[in-house]
């Protein structure tokens, strides 16, 4: 319900899912569903918690051999409507610690509408200050580093 | 998800010289000999293969030798580090909903646990 969004900080997607309300947000609060789609294959996913209400823990753990598995998202959920909206943050922890995310910190907001032709789907994530947004400054970037990636992307592009 | 600061680091060092930027901006051209590319550098060969160790020990280009003549080529897998990190953010949280775009369209996955 927050519509602020700062462009050198957040992002925004709004999509139209061609599926029910209901379905998408099962996706989204059934660990085996969500599981399947949170991490790209061939990364495994394991959901450790998903406790969708405000205050519930969501963590999840990502494994390349389906054995060994790293910390992936350690977060709460701050709101919870059901079939509605989701909004959880990693700035603080699934036991409620204050946390330093890496490798940025953000609060993400999920909304689910109906729409004519089945759900519309939006997600706002707002962004803290990573650190390593400063590393442009210290190695003499001028332009930052969104200067630096169009020049790569010139580079590359002139080559095809 | 997130990358090791190291491995970001190291990649910034190797872009920070003008040099080693024109280096790169040739390469994307396509692939060159280390003895064309000293040519347009204004310095001796010992001096600017430095910059090469720099480049190709970042993981930014590879080289091949064959014969007497090495080659340069540039890894483009390895500049998704320096991707801007919102742009970055941006393509997880697209692609993240793609697969569930995909995972919640998709029939074949209705039915199975």
């Amino acid at each position: 319900m927050n519509p602020e969004l700062d462009p050198e900080l957040d992002l925004g997607i709004d999509r139209v899912i061609r599926a029910p309300r209901k379905v998408v947000w099962d996706a989204w609060t059934d660990p085996d569903s969500l599981a399947r789609w949170w991490i790209p294959a061939p990364t495994v996913c394991r959901v450790d918690r998903l406790e969708v209400r405000p205050g519930g823990g969501f963590v999840t753990r990502m494994s390349d051999d389906g054995v060994a598995f790293a910390p992936h998202v350690d977060a709460c959920f701050l709101v919870v409507e059901e079939f509605e909206r989701l909004v959880f943050t990693n700035t603080v922890d699934s036991r409620w610690r204050p946390a330093n995310p890496e490798p940025v910190a953000m609060t993400a907001e999920v909304v689910f509408a109906d729409h004519a032709d089945g759900t519309d789907y939006r997600v706002v994530v707002r962004h803290g200050d990573p650190a390593a947004r400063d590393l442009h400054a210290e190695l003499g970037f001028a332009d930052g580093w969104g200067g630096v990636t169009d020049q790569l992307a010139r580079f590359v592009e002139s080559a095809r | 998800m997130a990358q090791c600061p190291a491995e970001l680091d190291g990649v910034f060092l190797a872009l920070a010289d003008p040099t080693r930027r024109a280096v790169i901006h040739r390469l994307g051209r396509g692939p060159a000999s280390v003895s064309d590319l000293a040519g347009a550098a204004t310095m001796t060969l010992p001096s600017f293969m430095k910059h090469v160790r720099v480049l190709e020990s970042n993981g930014l280009i590879h080289t091949v030798k064959s014969g007497r003549v090495r080659t340069c080529l540039l890894n483009r897998e390895r500049f998704a580090v320096v991707e801007d990190w919102l742009a970055r953010q941006r393509r997880l949280w697209d692609e993240r909903t793609d697969r569930l775009e995909q995972f919640v369209t998709d029939p074949k996955e209705e039915n199975t646990p």
